[in-house]
Order: structure tokens, then C-alpha cells, then sequence
């Protein structure tokens, strides 16, 4: 079919349908005249058109249509690079292992020491993947570079028959994923757990590596004893000061290859840090955190931070305070407190280094052995009278409790002075400064009806006409908010009067740190059919601001808080424009920062829409 | 996991593709399907049963992953979606095809009898190769409304987005998907008319 012939048929086509059955065929008969060839090629496509509806034809994603296609891959043609009995460099290969995202494991026996190791062979395709074999040499390198019982060991690196492989020690054992999978943990399994991992982590943090990678999947428990092994240094990141302390041993281009630029999001989401997840400097620290996710998963079951989508996980991880162990399930109170103290959302107060961790934890299996003894052999303890050996166990508890209160308050003050005596000098006088966040939750509708799930945007982006949405702000200040609404007039502004209100926040314009503001409290914003600017003001003030408090009086339902006297719009006007604050303004991966000098912080969110 | 290419990377490469630079697009494509890929296994295995595989929140999620949204113009938020629908029709042609070759036992673990026999499911990757074809044809005779099905069918974008990315009003977008959705259905069906 020529293009010319296919626009003369599309052209017909679209007015055809929207016709009943008999006005189509006369305006098709009209419209082809004595070309009959046309008229049936019409008449076929608005049959199918029929047909297809009837039919449901496409009437989903191709995705979903199609979703069986994406399971079944094992179906597809598979590459097995070795085979059993094969012999592979000084290795004869004994059995497959399993196959990951970079190529095949393997066990096999190492015939110059008689020993079995594990064997990954990476796949020839990838071995061309210029960043991946990047990944591979740094994994080899880094793990060969620690020697501690809970880091797995790597035997040798290197290439046969043009396939690269990495032998490492072989772990007869499962996963702490799979180990999760298949039973409830004891509180005295997931501490022995937890102190071998971050054994592990301790010797490479001593070592500048951090891991970065720390979750589930990456620790091995060995069947035979319980012997914890962390895996996979591939996302390993030499910390900085290992160059200078390396000396004239480092090497140039290994250093530039283990950099990885500020910006770049690697690892898995749910373990990741605040810091991670915003892609800024990372060190140590977020070992710690992601350390403290697996255990808060080991104790309750459950993921601290986690949303439908990796957006909103991202958003619980920088923002939401996670619940209590000790709400979900039956814990030790000093187990929850170092679990909460690891996922801290700012680095400094976390514990600073693994050891620090590592030494609490050590502390609390200590306290579980004595109280295990103590219940063993308490002659006292019969089934029928709990009391009190209860009573026993608690006064014990206090006791090993109090102690270690005071071991972390001693810790906390020393923390506090020396990060007080490595601040910066300059600064004598406390800087005034206000910060306030924002983020945007927008939803679809359709037919007034909301459409699609909501979803949540950093900042203001050019709004299409059926999005409705939702401000959202808060400060780690606290502060009086007041939030002002500019309609997109050509003449003198009007202002609406969005916040506070009094159903929002009772009225009040004190705003508590932290504490959220969602405006509108329960509907949307919506935007008229006209393109346009629309402004939300932003003021926050360290001190009460009369001005805009006296605007209370115009926040009702009725009236939506539009304020209607010109003068008083006016002085609104002539308020804002003499405040001279201009925030810095931080877009983030999932919220907008201002921050601004002085008392008072001044800012319209700019919000378009076509 | 694999590991991510630079943020900053893929977000040049989307403005040098804006700027009309279609050798941007062969680099782009690689990275956006290996991540497009991996977050599609990935819901699957998670909700076998079921499960509905969002397309969008698919490209959302990659799009947040791979793009430093610092330094983007929002409009690259629409180019990075057609383009990603372009990949996942990619990505579903070539589960299709290796659907297919592994049935007609070109793989190399041959599918026995047994196994055969518990594939009851109506042929999807016959189906979905066919319409590839014919979404081809298509493409030469009227690359916009071709544009349009791959856009709602492939990249799953309502119509009121696929305006936005093409251009063109919400109600073109309805005229054009009648149509090509019409014609395809004819293609299929064998009851073609060219």
C-alpha cells in the first residue's frame, strides 16, 4: 500500500467511526465514490476495528501480554562454559554450582595443592564489558588483599583458554537470604551472626576497603559450623587515605580504578544508606547502616525502609524513622538500641567504626550467655512459678543495662569533643540559618477521578492540565511556617491563604522540627484549564511574623482562603517583595532544599502548567 | 548486581540525542536495556503469581536509577520514556525469539515431552513476533502511528503522555491508535487487505 492510498483510507476511517452503522456506510459510499476498491478496504478495517474490541486486542501492555516470556528464560538456549570432568588449567571441573549475572561458579578441584575451591568463570561476552572485568579484577583484588576467617579467600585469579576465572576458597553452606527464608532466627543467632560480619567488616574497614555491598545475599553460613563469610568485594571502594599511606606502592591506575565518582548509585536499595542513596561521600559508616538493616530484618522480619517502588524506598530511607524493633517483636531492649543506633540517618551518630559496634554486640552476647546460665541452673525455676526467676533475670538486666549506659555516655561525651576539636575553628558565633524541604506528590486524574497510583517529584516540573497535587514541607527546624497561595493574574496578585489553617496544625503557624506539612491537608491542588504560573509562597521564620499571621482570619473551607480586599493584597505584595531572603536552593534525587541566611527564609515554588 | 554506568553519562547521552545526535542513541540503548532488563526480571521473579508487570512504574524506576535528575530538563523525562519503550519492545522481541528457538529445540537442553506437554499457554511469542512485522510495515507507511502503538503498547504511557512525547493533541492520539490498532489486528488475523 502506497502512503498516498493509506492516508486516503485513514482519513475516512476516523470520521467512519465515530458513526452509527448507518450513517457510515452512506458516508463511506460517499466519500469513495466509484473507487470501490477504497470502500472495501474501509469497510475491512472498521470491521477489525469492531473486531478488535470485541476481542480485547491490545488492550493491556505488551509486558503483561507477554510476561511468561520474561520467566522462562532458562528455557532459551543455555552456555555451559565447562563441563563435569573437564579438565580447565591445573582444575578439573567436578560440578556446576549455578550460574549468577557474570558467568558460571563451578566447583572443582585444584590439582597442585589437592584442594576444592570455587571456580567463576566469567562468560566470554563479558569479559569484553570493559566495566564489569573492571569489577572482577577489583573483587579478586580486594579480597585477596584481606586475610580474615570471615572474608571469604580468594586462591588465584587469572586465565585459561581465553576464559577469565577468580578460585576461591568453596563454602559448603547457604546464604543468610535463603537462611532467612527458612526460619525464624534466635536472638542469639542473629548476634553470633552479626558479630562475624562485622568482624569481617572491622578487618577491611582497618584496611581502608569498604565494602558497600553489605546485604543478605553477600553472607554465607558455612553447614558444617555456622562460620560467617562475607562475598563479593566487587563494589569495594578504597577509602582515600589508603593512597597517601600507601606510599610508593600504590599503584596509579588501580587507584583510579576503584574511584568511583560521587553521583554514581551502585549496590542494592534496601541496604543502602542515606548517603548511598543520594550518591554523595561515602566511608565506612555505611557498612554500618546496611549492617544495621540486616539485623533489623534478622530480628523482626521485616525491612526497615521499604516502598512499592525504588523511589519511594529512597524517600523512606533519607526520611522515615523506622519502627521500634521492639514494637514488631519480643527483643532485647540493647539489641534494639544498637540496631537503631547503626541505622541512624546521619553518619556521625551512628557508631563511627565497626570495632565500636563489634564491641556492644559483644557486650550483649556476654549478658545472653550469663542470663542463659542463670536460667539452667536456677534450682528455684520450676514451670509452675516463672516469678521469680524473672524478677532475677531483670534485676540482672538493669544492672548489665546500667552499666552500659554509662560506657556510652562516656562514649557519647568523648564523640562530642572531638568532633567539637576537629570542627571548624572559625566558626565562634552560631551561624543563623533556616532550612526547609520540600518534595511534590502528584496524581492523575482523569474524569475527576484519580488515575494511576501517585508518585512523588523532587521539585515543580511543567504540570500537564489533569495532574493534580500536593506540597509537601518540612524543616529540622523549628519555625513558623506560613504558606501563600499567588493565582496566575496579569493584573494586581491575589493570594490565598493555604497554610496554617484551622483544621492545619490547629491553626497555629509553629511548625515543630521535623513535623510535616502536607499542603493540601486532604484534597489536591488543582490547576485551572488556562496555562499558567501559579506561585506558592513560602515563608519561614524563626520568630512569629504578625504580618501573615493576621491572614489566620481568611483561612476557611468557603471561601478556599482567597483573600479579596486589593489592599490587603496589595500589603501581601509588598511584603514578599521587600524580603530580600534568596535561598540556596539543593535539588535532590527526592526533595528540594532551601536553605537561607539570617531569621527569615523567603521562596516561591514556581508551579507551571499547560 | 550489575553495576551502574555513570549517571552523568546517560544523562549527556539524552541531551546529545535531543540535540538530534543518533550516535548518542547507540550508546544510550545498551545501558537502558540492561537496566530495563534486570528491574523486569526482577518484578517478575518477585510476584510469579498473579502478577501485573507495570510498565511504567518499570521506566520510572529506571529512569530515577539511571538519570541524574539534577542536571536534566524535565523533557528528557519524555524522551527517556519513548526511548524506553522502544527497548522493551526490543527486550520482549528477544524473549520472543529465543522462545521460539528453544521450541523448535534449538536450544541446547532440548525440551522433553513432559515438559511440552504443561506449556498450555496460547502461543505470545508467535504472536508478539508477528506484531513486530507488522508494526514494521507499519513504521514505513506511517511512522507516527506506529510510534504511537509502541509508545501505549510497549512503553505502556497513557494517551495524555504520549501527547506530551509526540507532540501532537490527546485526540490524534486516539485517532491513531484506532487506526493502527485496527490495521495490526487485520495484519494478525490474516484477513488483510494489501
Amino acid at each position: 500500500m502506497t502512503p498516498e492510498r493509506w492516508q486516503q483510507i485513514s482519513r475516512i476511517f476516523k470520521s467512519a467511526i465515530l458513526l452509527d452503522n448507518e450513517a457510515r456506510s452512506a458516508y463511506v459510499a460517499s466519500q469513495c465514490g466509484r473507487d470501490d476498491s477504497l470502500r472495501v478496504e474501509v469497510e475491512k478495517l472498521i470491521d477489525s476495528h469492531g473486531k478488535a474490541d470485541a476481542d480485547e486486542f491490545m488492550h493491556g501492555v505488551a509486558a503483561e501480554d507477554a510476561a511468561p516470556l520474561l520467566t522462562d528464560d532458562e528455557i532459551g538456549p543455555r552456555h555451559d562454559l565447562l563441563n563435569k570432568g573437564q579438565q580447565f588449567g591445573s582444575y578439573i571441573i567436578l560440578d556446576s554450582l549455578g550460574s549468577g549475572g557474570m558467568g558460571e561458579v563451578y566447583l572443582a578441584r585444584d590439582t597442585r595443592l589437592d584442594r576444592t575451591v570455587a571456580l567463576k568463570v566469567l562468560s566470554p561476552d563479558i569479559s569484553q564489558d570493559k566495566r564489569r572485568m573492571q569489577r572482577f579484577h577489583q573483587e579478586a583484588r580486594v579480597a585477596s588483599s584481606l586475610n580474615q576467617p570471615n572474608i571469604l579467600t580468594v586462591f588465584e585469579f587469572g586465565e585459561v583458554d581465553g576464559l577469565t576465572f577468580l578460585a576461591t576458597e568453596f563454602i559448603d553452606g547457604e546464604t543468610l537470604r535463603d537462611h532467612l527464608h527458612s526460619k525464624r532466627l534466635k536472638v542469639s543467632e542473629i548476634v553470633d551472626i552479626s558479630i562475624q560480619v562485622l568482624a569481617a567488616l572491622d578487618a577491611a574497614h582497618e584496611a581502608r576497603i569498604v565494602h558497600r555491598d553489605i546485604k543478605p545475599e553477600n553472607v554465607m553460613l558455612r553447614r558444617r559450623d555456622g562460620v560467617v563469610k562475607v562475598l563479593d568485594f566487587g563494589l569495594a571502594k578504597v577509602t582515600e587515605q589508603k593512597y597517601s599511606t600507601l606510599g610508593h606502592d600504590s599503584d596509579p591506575e588501580a587507584i583510579t580504578e576503584f574511584r568511583t565518582a560521587p553521583g554514581v548509585i551502585m549496590g542494592t536499595i534496601n541496604y543502602m544508606s542515606p548517603e548511598q542513596a543520594k550518591a554523595s561521600e561515602i566511608d565506612e559508616r555505611t557498612d554500618v547502616w546496611s549492617m544495621g538493616v540486616i539485623m533489623y530484618e534478622m530480628v523482626t522480619g521485616k525491612l526497615p525502609f521499604r516502598g512499592s517502588t525504588t523511589s519511594h524506598t529512597i524517600v523512606q530511607i533519607l526520611e522515615k524513622d523506622p519502627v521500634p524493633l521492639t514494637k514488631l517483636v519480643k527483643a532485647p531492649v540493647e539489641l534494639e538500641r544498637i540496631v537503631m543506633k547503626a541505622i541512624a540517618k546521619k553518619p556521625v551518630e551512628r557508631y563511627q567504626t565497626a570495632k565500636d559496634m563489634l564491641a556492644d554486640l559483644r557486650g550483649l552476647q556476654k549478658r545472653l550467655e550469663m542470663e542463659a546460665e542463670l536460667e539452667q541452673t536456677s534450682p528455684l525455676v520450676t514451670p509452675d512459678e516463672p516469678g521469680l526467676a524473672a524478677k532475677k533475670k531483670r534485676v540482672l538486666v538493669f544492672a548489665v543495662v546500667g552499666m552500659l549506659l554509662v560506657t556510652a555516655a562516656i562514649f557519647a561525651v568523648n564523640i562530642w569533643r572531638s568532633s567539637r576539636s576537629t570542627g571548624s575553628p572559625s566558626v565562634t558565633t552560631p551561624v543563623v540559618e533556616r532550612t526547609l524541604t520540600y518534595w511534590i506528590t502528584v496524581q492523575k486524574f482523569k474524569d475527576n477521578n484519580p488515575y494511576q497510583d501517585p508518585f512523588t517529584l523532587a521539585g515543580e516540573i511543567n504540570f500537564e492540565a489533569g495532574y493534580r497535587i500536593r506540597v509537601n514541607v518540612r524543616s529540622p527546624q523549628q519555625g513558623y511556617l506560613y504558606i501563600l497561595n499567588e493565582g496566575p493574574a496579569s493584573g494586581a496578585p491575589e493570594y490565598n491563604i493555604v497554610f496554617p489553617t484551622p483544621s492545619a496544625n490547629k491553626g497555629s503557624s509553629l511548625l515543630q522540627p521535623r513535623q510535616m506539612v502536607q499542603i493540601p491537608e486532604k484534597s489536591w491542588l488543582r490547576f485551572d484549564a488556562q496555562q499558567g504560573v501559579e506561585k506558592l509562597w513560602l515563608v519561614f521564620s524563626e520568630n512569629a511574623l504578625p504580618e501573615l499571621d493576621s491572614l489566620k482570619q481568611f483561612a476557611s473551607v468557603e471561601t478556599g482562603g482567597l483573600i479579596t480586599d486589593p489592599l490587603r493584597n496589595k500589603a501581601i505584595k509588598d511584603y514578599l517583595d521587600s524580603q530580600t531572603s534568596k535561598p540556596e536552593v539543593e535539588k535532590g534525587e527526592t526533595l528540594t532544599t532551601l536553605k537561607g541566611a539570617g531569621q527569615l527564609l523567603v521562596y516561591a515554588i514556581r508551579l507551571e502548567h499547560h | 548486581m550489575a553495576q551502574k554506568p555513570p549517571q552523568h553519562e546517560i544523562t549527556q547521552l539524552l541531551a546529545q540525542w535531543r540535540e538530534g545526535n543518533q550516535s548518542a542513541l547507540d550508546d544510550l540503548y545498551p545501558l537502558v536495556y540492561d537496566e530495563l532488563h534486570r528491574l523486569a526480571r526482577r518484578y517478575m521473579s518477585r510476584e510469579r503469581k498473579g502478577h501485573t508487570l507495570q510498565t511504567t512504574a518499570l521506566i520510572n524506576e529506571a529512569y530515577v536509577r539511571l538519570v541524574d535528575q539534577k542536571n536534566v530538563p524535565w523533557a528528557n523525562r519524555s524522551h527517556f520514556f519513548a526511548i524506553s519503550a522502544q527497548i522493551m519492545r526490543r527486550i520482549l522481541i528477544d524473549h520472543a525469539r529465543r522462545h521460539q528457538y528453544a521450541k523448535r529445540g534449538g536450544g541446547a537442553r532440548q525440551v522433553s515431552l513432559d515438559e511440552a506437554a504443561t506449556v498450555v499457554l496460547p502461543d505470545q511469542s508467535g504472536e508478539l513476533l508477528r506484531l513486530d512485522e507488522a508494526l514494521k510495515s507499519l513504521a514505513e507507511m506511517d511512522p507516527r502511528r506506529s510510534q504511537v502503538v509502541e509508545l501505549r503498547y510497549f512503553g505502556g504511557l497513557n494517551n495524555e503522555e504520549i501527547a506530551g512525547v509526540l507532540r501532537i493533541s490527546e485526540n490524534t492520539v486516539t485517532r491513531d491508535w484506532n487506526m493502527a490498532r485496527a490495521w495490526l489486528y487485520q495484519q494478525l488475523t490474516g484477513s488483510g487487505a494489501n
